[in-house]
C-alpha cells in the first residue's frame, strides 16, 4: 500500500479537532434540527445511495420469500386443479338436490360405483340396497335424465343395468306424443365417438327433427312417463320400410354418473309432472309469455284510444256540436282508433250565425243567477 | 501518489461505498461487514491524517444520515478511526495481507466501540454483548472481506512504479 508522508502535525491536530467538535455539535443538535439535516442529506446527494439500499433490501426480501412464494404458488396450483373437480362435483350435487326437492319423496339417493372391467361400462354398483327400500326394476335416474334400472338387489347394495347395456330397453316418445318408439343402446359404433341411443320403431308418418327431445313414455310399467332420455341427432338409414330409426344423444353420460337416485316403486304411480322441464315445455312457456305480452299491449292501446275518443266527444259536446260518433267509451269497438278528422272552421253565413247564437247562449248562462243547491238550514240568515 | 494512482484509489473508494449500500443489505447478516470502514482505511493510508479525518467525518455523516437518532456518532467515530489509521500507518501498515486484515479488524472494532458509546442507545449488558460479541464478529467479517477485496483489487490498488 502507498504510504503518505506525514507532515505538519499541528495542522492535522487542528483539523481533526475541528472534525471532532463538529461531530459533537451535530450529535448534540436537538431533534428538530437533526432530522431536517439528515433528511436534507438523504434527499440530495445521498439519494442514489438510499435508492441502491432500498433496491438491495427489496431484493433480499424477494430472495427470502422466494421459497415461500413458490410453495404458495404450488398450493394455489393444486387448489385450482382441485377446484375444477370440486366445481363439477358441486354442480352435480346441486342438481341432485334440485331433483330431490322436485321429487319431494319416494327416492333413494345413492352413489354409483363404477367397475373397471370390460363389461363394467354397462353396469354399476349402487350403495343402497333392499334395506333402504330398493327393489328390483327400480328406475335409476340422474338430474339430467334416465340412467338405468336395478336388476339385482342385496340388503346393503344393488346392481344396476345402465342404458348402455345391450339388454336395456325403454319405451320412449316425443314430449308432444306424436312419435313413439323403443330406445336402446346404439351398439354398432357411432360417428361422434361417444355413447349413443337408438330410437327404433318410430312410425313412418312421425318425423322428428334434430334436437327434438325424447322422454320415457311410461308404457311397460317400469319407467314413469316424462323422464328425459336424449335428443335426436339424425335419422338412421335402415332396411325397415315401415318404421323410422333415430340416433339420439343421451341425456346422461354413463361415465359421469356418480351420484344417482333410485325411484321407489310406490313413487312411480304418482306421476312426475314438473320434475323435468323439457325444452318443449320451456318453449311453450316462452310462447305463452309472448302471447300474454301482446294481449296486454293490445288492451292498453284500445283503452288509450277509447279514452282519447271520449275526450274528443266531450269537447265536441261542450262546443254544442255533435259527438264524433261514439259517446259511450265502454262500448268502444275493439279496433284501432282512426285519427280524428281535423275540423276546419268554415266561414259561411250559417256558421257565423251558429257561433253568434252559441256566444249569446253562453252570455245568458253567465248572467243567470244559479240556484243554490245546498239545503238551507233553519235559523241561518241567507 | 500520482494522478493515475489517485484516480484508481478514488474508483476503489467509490466501489467500496457502493458495495456498502448494495451487497451489505442484500446479505443482511447479523454481523455485517462494513465497507465504509474499509474505504476509509484504504484512503487513510494514502493521505495525511487531517485529510483522513475529514474523509472519516464525511463518511460518518453519510452513514449517520440513514440513522438520524445517531447523527454525529458515526462522524465522530470515523473521524477518530481515519485520523488514527493515517497517523499509525507507519507503525502498522505493511504489504502483508495478515497485517492488513488485523488493521481492518482493529479499525472496525474501534469504530464500533466509539460509535455505540457515542450513540448512547445501547446500555449495560446489551452494550457489552454488542461490543464483545457482535462487534468483533463484524470486525472479523469486515477484515476477511477487506483482505479478499484487496486480493481481488490488487491491480487497482497497487502503487504505480516510478
Amino acid at each position: 500500500m502507498a504510504r503518505a508522508i506525514r507532515s505538519n502535525p499541528r495542522l492535522d491536530l487542528i483539523v481533526v479537532s475541528t472534525c471532532i467538535v463538529l461531530s459533537l455539535v451535530v450529535r448534540a443538535l436537538p431533534t428538530n434540527l437533526r432530522d431536517p439535516l439528515a433528511t436534507g442529506m438523504r434527499r440530495t446527494f445521498l439519494a442514489p445511495l438510499v435508492m441502491l439500499q432500498e433496491r438491495s433490501e427489496r431484493g433480499r426480501q424477494s430472495l427470502l420469500q422466494a421459497d415461500a412464494k413458490q410453495a404458495r404458488i404450488d398450493s394455489l396450483s393444486l387448489n385450482s386443479m382441485k377446484a375444477e373437480s370440486l366445481d363439477s362435483e358441486n354442480d352435480r350435487l346441486r342438481k341432485i338436490i334440485g331433483l330431490g326437492s322436485r321429487l319431494r319423496w319416494g327416492f333413494i339417493p345413492t352413489e354409483a360405483l363404477h367397475g373397471r372391467g370390460v363389461r363394467d361400462e354397462t353396469t354399476v354398483i349402487l350403495s343402497a340396497g333392499s334395506r333402504a327400500g330398493v327393489s328390483r326394476l327400480s328406475p335409476v335416474i340422474a338430474p339430467e335424465g334416465l340412467v338405468g334400472v336395478v336388476d339385482q338387489v342385496d340388503p346393503t347394495m344393488s346392481h344396476a343395468m345402465l342404458w348402455t347395456h345391450p339388454d336395456f330397453r325403454v319405451s320412449a316418445m316425443s314430449p308432444d306424443g306424436t312419435a313413439f318408439g323403443i330406445a336402446q343402446a346404439h351398439l354398432t359404433g357411432s360417428a361422434t365417438g361417444g355413447y349413443l341411443i337408438e330410437l327404433r320403431g318410430v312410425p313412418f308418418r312421425a318425423t322428428l327433427k334434430p334436437g327434438a327431445e325424447i322422454v320415457s313414455s311410461g308404457w311397460g310399467g317400469v319407467w314413469p312417463r316424462g323422464i328425459p332420455i336424449g335428443t335426436v341427432l339424425e335419422e338412421m338409414k335402415t332396411s325397415e320400410g315401415w318404421a323410422r330409426t333415430y340416433l339420439l344423444r343421451p341425456a346422461v353420460n354413463p361415465s359421469d354418473v356418480y351420484s344417482v337416485m333410485i325411484l321407489r316403486r310406490d313413487r312411480l304411480a304418482k306421476g312426475f309432472d314438473g320434475v323435468w322441464q323439457s325444452a318443449a315445455q320451456v318453449e311453450q312457456a316462452t310462447q305463452r309469455i309472448n302471447v300474454s305480452g301482446d294481449s296486454a299491449a293490445r288492451a292498453a292501446a284500445l283503452a288509450e284510444a277509447a279514452a282519447r275518443r271520449a275526450v274528443l266527444d266531450s269537447v265536441a259536446r261542450a262546443n254544442g256540436g255533435a259527438p264524433l260518433g261514439v259517446t259511450d267509451s265502454a262500448n268502444a269497438p275493439a279496433v284501432a282508433p282512426r285519427p280524428a278528422p281535423i275540423r276546419r272552421p268554415v266561414d259561411t253565413v250559417a256558421a257565423r250565425l251558429r257561433r253568434d247564437s252559441i256566444a249569446n247562449a253562453e252570455a245568458a248562462r253567465r248572467d243567470t243567477v244559479r240556484p243554490d243547491t245546498t239545503t238551507p238550514r233553519p235559523g241561518v240568515p241567507r | 501518489m500520482n494522478v493515475g494512482g489517485a484516480i484508481r484509489a478514488l474508483i476503489s473508494f467509490l466501489i467500496f461505498i457502493v458495495l456498502h449500500y448494495t451487497l451489505r443489505p442484500l446479505l443482511g447478516w447479523r454481523a455485517p461487514m462494513d465497507f465504509l470502514i474499509l474505504a476509509l482505511l484504504l484512503a487513510a493510508v494514502r493521505v495525511r491524517p487531517s485529510t483522513a479525518a475529514v474523509i472519516g467525518f464525511a463518511l460518518g455523516l453519510i452513514s449517520d444520515s440513514l440513522a438520524p437518532d445517531a447523527l454525529g456518532a458515526g462522524a465522530l467515530a470515523m473521524t477518530a478511526v481515519g485520523f488514527g489509521a493515517s497517523y499509525l500507518k507507519a507503525v502498522f501498515f505493511a504489504d502483508n495481507l495478515v497485517l492488513n486484515a488485523f488493521f481492518f479488524f482493529l479499525g472496525k472494532w474501534v469504530f464500533d466501540i466509539l460509535y455505540f458509546i457515542g450513540e448512547q442507545r445501547v446500555h449495560g449488558f446489551e452494550l457489552l454483548q454488542q461490543l464483545l460479541l457482535w462487534s468483533p464478529l463484524s470486525a472479523a467479517v469486515t477484515a476477511a472481506v477487506g483482505v479478499l477485496l484487496l486480493f481481488i483489487m490488487r491491480p487497482l490498488l497497487e502503487p504505480t512504479p516510478a
